[in-house]
């Protein structure tokens, strides 16, 4: 868990030598340990430990933890699929093209670009890191990360349907997110160092075919980030079976407080861009700007996200880059919701 | 983390998901049955992702280790949780906890009720229905409801509850109908009740106030394939 970034990508031991053949292969043998071992305690803990846990609220919190897990695991997976086919398939030369040479001009046009992949948070992180890998600026790939969970089609027809008497609020969700992807953009691009955000390394291995490429790729950013998907999906599991909601009316009245609740309940709950927007409507004593302000900073910063982040470009970036963004979601929703709500 | 080991994690971790998804309909309590396809998907190419890794790491020379990260082992935790625990569909400590209020998605243009003597009715569409200010009203319709059942703290009352999620079970919300006139039935027990609306005594409320049924019949029904609406 020390190593930040891509450093510990699997460097492929060159290939086996043809001479090795049967007999060192079978020397080599290895029985697969860690599996059986794991299937030895599954069944050992089935028997023994299940007729234990059935409390409601262990109960309560295994199935929000699953269902984070669940609902997250096909978007990594294809997240992870379309990064290691952008690195093992699509040439370097095609990003220079397609993108605008000047970094700050290439930041709003990756920004805009977010709005095709059509998936939750989950996928775009480690896109974001596979463009990267491939030359694309760190400020674009950034900008591309926190604007495609928070504008792309599906995500603003789930919000029009979740606020059907108030259309302003799919115009400012969109407007606000996209501009707080630009701004985020921009400011890494004129404050970032290059050290807090090491560049993913991306070997393919010497006499690697591509597909044995895509393959290593794939199984590496899976365990990675997938593990941190659990880290993230623990932290929020816990706190959505913790934070006791009657408390949150209380507080619904107060103008600049309400928002910075929900804004801060966003990061906490860690709930899926295709789905914050019903939630959002729940809040039904809140201001418009404080449901704003949860529906764009949900899906920038959230503990799945942060541990995400942290697990694929490392801490040094995750700690910098998580309030920044935070910190311009707040601000650009109060400017959205006083300006279009 | 040896190669094989990673596979063996990516393994057990499809195996799960294509048990909870491909082999089993219990993934229904965690997502939109919607979602079945893309676990299913999910699950498989994870499972090929590691088969192929523990197979090819039977054979690997000894410390030929492709170095994995170690926080890949917390992917065996859901396969604990799912397996361990058996997590079911969120029922009454859920409810109780939840988030308050749900918003109503539609509050009129609800067409007539049709269908025989008794209507049968989503507690979302019901709760849409009591808050209408036009079109056809509930009042003094025979309707069937099916939920689970909430006692309330004071032990007498209770609320038939159904859980409404959009994407997971993290978002989910209570949808909540007080029924009056039948004795409340054990905890988190599935049943339908038939009954009729209490219309409000002063027109729509404008802060939300949980829905009346008036019971006439109470009676205990299986879960239904999909627990949430």
């Amino acid at each position: 868990m020390s190593q930040p970034s891509m450093a510990d990508r699997p460097v492929p031991d060159g290939g086996r030598s043809p001479e090795s053949g049967l007999q060192r292969a079978l020397a080599g043998f290895r029985m697969p340990w860690a599996f059986i071992v794991l299937v030895a305690l599954l069944v050992a803990g089935r028997f023994l430990l299940a007729p234990h846990l059935t409390h409601p609220a262990l109960q309560t919190w295994a199935t929000v933890f699953v269902a984070v897990c669940v609902q997250a695991l096909p978007f990594l997976v294809l997240g992870v699929a379309l990064s290691a086919a952008i690195t093992a398939f699509v040439p370097a030369s095609f990003w220079t093209r397609a993108l605008p040479r000047r970094t700050y001009a290439a930041v709003p046009v990756a920004g805009m670009a977010g709005a095709v992949l059509p998936g939750c948070e989950c996928a775009s992180v480690p896109v974001a890191s596979g463009l990267m890998a491939r030359g694309v600026a760190p400020p674009a790939a950034l900008a591309f990360l926190l604007a495609s969970p928070a504008i792309n089609p599906v995500v603003l027809v789930a919000t029009a349907v979740a606020f059907p008497d108030d259309p302003a609020m799919v115009v400012a969700r969109f407007a606000a997110s996209l501009a707080v992807a630009v701004l985020a953009g921009w400011i890494w691009a004129r404050f970032g160092r290059t050290a807090w955000l090491p560049t993913p390394r991306r070997t393919a291995g010497t006499g690697q075919s591509k597909a044995g490429a895509f393959v290593d790729a794939m199984r590496h950013d899976l365990l990675h980030a997938g593990g941190f998907l659990v880290v993230g999906a623990l932290a929020a599991a816990t706190l959505n079976v913790l934070i006791p909601r009657d408390w949150l009316t209380t507080v619904a009245g107060v103008p600049v407080v309400s928002v910075l609740v929900l804004a801060f309940l966003a990061v906490l709950l860690s709930i899926c861009s295709e789905a914050d927007a019903f939630v959002a409507a729940s809040f039904t004593a809140f201001s418009p700007t404080a449901k704003l302000a949860f529906l764009v900073v949900g899906p920038m910063v959230d503990l799945k996200l942060i541990a995400l982040q942290a697990g694929t470009f490392g801490r040094a970036f995750a700690w910098r880059f998580a309030p920044l963004t935070l910190v311009l979601a707040i601000g650009v929703s109060f400017v959205a919701g006083w300006a279009l709500l | 983390m040896s190669r094989q080991t990673q596979g063996a994690v990516l393994l057990i971790l499809g195996a799960t998901v294509l048990s909870i998804s491909a082999f089993s309909t219990t993934y229904v309590n965690y997502v939109k049955p919607g979602f079945r396809p893309l676990l299913v998907g999910a699950g498989a190419v994870l499972a090929v992702l590691g088969l192929l890794s523990v197979v090819a790491g039977l054979v690997d020379r000894p410390g030929a280790h492709q170095r994995g990260p170690r926080v890949a082992w917390l992917l065996a935790v859901p396969v604990f949780a799912i397996v361990l625990i058996a997590p079911p569909a969120l029922g009454a400590f859920a409810a109780r906890h939840g988030d308050g209020p749900p918003a109503l998605v539609r509050t009129g243009g609800y067409s007539a009720l049709t269908g025989g003597e008794v209507m049968e009715l989503t507690l979302g569409e019901f709760i849409g229905r009591a808050y209408a200010r036009s079109g056809p009203s509930l009042a003094g319709r025979k309707v069937r409801l099916i939920g689970f059942a909430v006692p309330a703290e004071d032990g007498k009352s209770w609320y038939l509850t159904r859980m409404r999620i959009r994407c997971c079970a993290a978002d989910a919300l209570a949808l909540e109908v007080a029924v009056q006139g039948a004795a409340a039935p054990a905890e988190d027990s599935w049943v339908a009740v038939t009954g009729t609306w209490v219309p409000w005594r002063d027109g729509v409320p404008d802060e939300y106030v949980v829905p009346a049924l008036a019971a006439t019949a109470v009676t205990a029904v299986e879960r239904p394939a999909e627990p949430y609406e």
